[in-house]
């Protein structure tokens, strides 16, 4: 049978547990090589960080906007934000705000507005400006950030148990530091889109985890008296990989699409930051949901003494047996058929809250 | 099973989603783009030479609290411009004034006892300054018949003319007002009503309160009550106020001295009276103070506008408006176009892989998406026109994003069916039995999002918070259409024609042949 039709029937028999070293290894190398580049680059904040420039001009020859963004860009300034304002006499001033500037590159963005404006440079006022994202909204995003980690973490904590809300935030941690390390590596700009884009991460990595862990406490429920959780977890993961695969491909399909369509094709600069963080983003979230959360829940909860005391259990009872979801699948379809195949209620889960 | 109730929730929910679509489309309704989509209006604040650098990003902030209390998410852009300049943009343009003021008034407001009121400024009567011509002939018209009262008041004015007092340069010559408002001296203000106050120095200022609440009062002090703003102070605040009201309470009933003007950015709101009843040096406790508006339409706003601007504080300096006017889109139709042609091809994508690989079950998941962008979008416009919450670019994209959120809720709920199928079960149970265990993991999975976007909302500021409105929105839409729609149309579907039939149907989609499953 061919791998896809495995995946199609949802009974592949991956080992993602066995291998967790190796996964655990090649993220904390990319979070290592992250943090690196995070400490020594930074990261580069856009003008809505940072402040700059804030070039204004009568616009003379009264072009549009699209106009001068094509031709600031042409000078390695598409990032700057442009727009044209009409003033009470209805004469009209563009108005540009871009980083600060080198001396060199003001001349340069001076004479490109006054070409293009059709004015003399003279004409052309520079001046500095704040940022429009300033360290309040920063601080005040931070603030909330922190206080929905804690109130996630509780959630989760009640909704199954506390070693899974940790395996959740590491894995939430995983992402957002390996999408935040590949912004500074590449030196991508940060705009306030790209922490929207980010934050959009946040909850799409906690969803993903989620999903994984409810089918894990579901299935100790059902098959926690005769197997080890590593088995337990290799056949959640087995389970919902074609859903965390489908869901990623229809996630990234729209997200792709912003960033072919939109930015490459139709040229929109802005569209394609925002897609570009999305994108690495939901890949490393998949990722992390399977490789990293669940393996580190496994190593956790198998050194549990009531996990460990199963290990012995069901390695004096089989040897070499593992669990597959064929197994598990079979096994069901017979305790299914002896109950003549009826749906049951789910399984009153209180004792595990 | 009964059809019916399965029926009448997918008649229900498709014509609100569709109905409710329709209608916006009908009456043009679309929701308010935001500044970098649509443009907006933009003014200069200038203060005044040589300010610290520190009290403008204080003045900054202050701004941008008054404009967000405004309406629910209006994404103002406020930045310093230079050494001395705010560069406030604001998306729309409806209501642009009171926005304005939002942001633009000072907000310096002191409670004040009153010396005299008169139709001219006192400034002219006690001798600070010399009675103007224009003022003179006035004045000495106001008594007519009184020729004693005529010479005397002429005599004055000789008497100032040829012996010119020093003129105050902090009172404007031909007004005899005040140019500032300094708290720590006496003052000559004017109210709405074109009286004229000599005030003495202020006995608490905007300094000393925590807080402001609009309200309506049947009766306010010393008047018929209307549109009130209801200050609350701080306990030192408060023992000031009832020292005051103590001193003022000494004056006879009907003179100025028992009145109090509260006095905002250098005029005076009100000067309510210490009602008759309050005994001679007794003081009124520091809650029950209020100030009232009036009862016009206008009172209301002004009342809500005045609790805003008291509750986050006044500006640290003055304001002049400089170089207004309206401002472009910042991405201009093309940025849009292009995110709206994105986002219709990855729709398109979606929908095409997910039939491909659910069949009959995939097209509900296509029909889910219209119902779940209608009602998405109709939240959005329904807010847009009450609120006020704009729709940025970066919101346009976390829509966009939802499209994958939402598809996720198919996918867990059809693998799961595919998964019971695979178990044993029959296809009827495993669609049943299936939704069930789907849906506790899309509703705890929501949650999740759902309690994070919450709290970003309530907590965080400027573009964060619109964010958060988009996200939280569309997951409360997802667990809505996974109840109300995916449900009855899968349970419907597989006891039809498309659940069994070929390889197009719901048992095609299941991955084993029909003989697999074991029959009921």
């Amino acid at each position: 049978m061919s791998l896809w039709r495995n995946l199609y029937r949802g009974e592949t028999e991956f080992d993602f547990v066995r291998h967790r070293r190796r996964f655990f290894l090649i993220s904390a190398t990319l979070i290592g090589i992250s943090l690196l580049s995070l400490l020594v680059r930074g990261l580069d904040g856009s003008v809505d960080f940072t402040g700059g420039a804030i070039v204004e001009s009568p616009n003379q020859a009264e072009v549009d906007v699209a106009e001068y963004r094509s031709e600031l860009a042409s000078i390695g300034r598409e990032g700057a934000r442009v727009q044209i304002r009409t003033e009470r006499d209805q004469s009209e001033t563009v108005v540009i705000q871009t980083e600060a500037l080198s001396v060199a590159d003001r001349n340069e963005l001076v004479n490109t507005v006054a070409a293009v404006a059709g004015v003399d440079t003279n004409d052309v006022n520079i001046n500095s400006v704040g940022p429009t994202f300033g360290s309040e909204i920063t601080r005040r995003a931070i603030e909330a950030l922190l206080i929905f980690l804690v109130v996630v973490a509780g959630f989760i904590t009640w909704r199954f148990e506390w070693k899974m809300a940790a395996g959740a935030l590491a894995a939430l941690f995983h992402d957002l530091i390996i999408t935040a390390g590949i912004y500074s590596i590449v030196g991508f700009e940060v705009t306030p889109a790209t922490v929207i884009a980010i934050l959009t991460i946040l909850g799409y990595s906690l969803y993903d985890t989620v999903v994984v862990f409810d089918k894990i406490t579901e299935n100790v429920h059902e098959l926690g008296t005769r197997h080890t959780f590593t088995e337990i977890a290799n056949l959640s993961m087995n389970q919902v990989l074609m859903r965390s695969l489908n869901t990623s491909l229809t996630s990234l399909l729209p997200i792709g699409s912003l960033l072919l369509v939109g930015s490459y094709l139709l040229g929109a600069a802005t569209l394609r930051e925002f897609a570009l963080a999305l994108f690495i983003g939901i890949a490393a979230g998949t990722y992390s949901s399977i490789f990293v959360a669940s393996p580190l829940l496994t190593e956790w909860k198998e050194r549990e003494p009531e996990w460990q005391r199963m290990q012995r259990r069901v390695a004096r009872r089989s040897g070499e047996t593992v669990l597959t979801a064929v197994e598990a699948a079979s096994a069901s379809a017979t305790e299914a058929r002896s109950t003549g195949a009826t749906p049951r209620a789910p399984k009153k889960r209180s004792q595990r809250r | 099973m009964n059809r019916r109730p399965l029926w009448i929730s997918l008649i229900l929910i498709l014509s609100l989603a569709w109905g409710s679509a329709a209608a916006m489309l009908g009456a043009g309704w679309e929701p308010k783009l935001g500044l970098d989509l649509q443009g907006g209006f933009s003014v200069v604040l200038a203060a005044p030479e040589g300010i610290d650098r520190p009290v403008l990003d204080q003045a900054v902030e202050t701004m941008r609290s008054r404009i967000e209390n405004l309406g629910a998410v209006q994404e103002p852009e406020i930045s310093v411009q230079g050494d001395r300049r705010i560069l406030v943009q604001l998306p729309g343009v409806e209501d642009r004034e009171r926005a304005l003021a939002a942001v633009g008034t000072t907000g310096q407001l002191s409670f004040r006892p009153v010396y005299d009121i008169q139709v001219i400024s006192p400034a002219f009567l006690d001798g600070t300054l010399p009675l103007p011509e224009s003022l003179a002939a006035t004045t000495t018209t106001a008594p007519p018949g009184d020729g004693g009262n005529e010479t005397t008041t002429t005599t004055t004015t000789t008497t100032t003319t040829t012996e010119p007092p020093v003129i105050p340069d902090d009172i404007d010559p031909e007004t005899g007002l005040s140019l500032d408002d300094d708290p720590t001296k006496n003052v000559y203000l004017q109210d709405d009503g074109g009286l004229f106050y000599a005030l003495g120095p202020a006995f608490l200022t905007g300094a000393d309160m925590t807080g402001a609440e609009p309200g309506f009062s049947g009766v306010g002090i010393g008047s018929g009550g209307g549109w009130t703003v209801d200050p609350a102070f701080t306990a030192e605040g408060g023992t000031k106020f009832e020292e005051a009201t103590a001193i003022l309470s000494t004056f006879p009933s009907g003179t100025p001295g028992r009145q109090m003007a509260i006095v905002l950015d250098g005029s005076v709101i009100s000067a309510p009276q210490i009602a008759e009843s309050v005994g001679f040096g007794e003081a009124l406790p520091s809650d029950s103070v209020v100030i009232t508006l009036g009862t016009s339409d206008d009172a209301q706003q002004e009342a809500e506008d005045l609790a805003t601007v008291l509750r986050y504080g006044a500006l640290p300096t003055t304001f002049e408006r400089e170089s207004e006017g309206s401002v472009s889109a910042s991405l201009g139709s093309d940025s849009l176009r292009a995110g709206l042609y994105a986002g219709g091809a990855g729709l398109l994508l979606v929908a095409l892989a997910l039939i491909a690989y659910y069949r009959a079950l995939g097209v509900i998941a296509v029909l889910g998406f219209t119902v779940f962008g209608s009602l998405l979008m109709g939240t959005i416009v329904l807010l847009s026109r009450t609120q006020g919450t704009t729709l940025t670019l970066a919101g346009v994209t976390g829509i966009i994003v939802s499209i994958g959120i939402t598809a996720d809720s198919y996918i867990v709920f059809f693998e799961r069916i595919k998964e019971e199928h695979r178990r044993g079960r029959a296809l009827r149970p495993a669609v049943d039995y299936g939704f069930k265990r789907a849906f506790h993991t899309i509703v705890t999975a929501d949650t999740v999002t759902m309690v994070g976007s919450v709290l970003l909302w309530l907590l965080a500021i400027g573009p964060v918070k619109g964010f958060a409105l988009t996200l939280g929105l569309a997951t409360v839409v997802d667990v809505v259409v996974a109840y109300y729609f995916t449900r009855p149309a899968a349970q419907l579907m597989v006891r039809s024609r498309l659940g069994e039939g070929g390889a197009l149907s719901i048992r095609g989609a299941m991955g084993r042949p029909a003989t697999g499953g074991v029959a009921t």
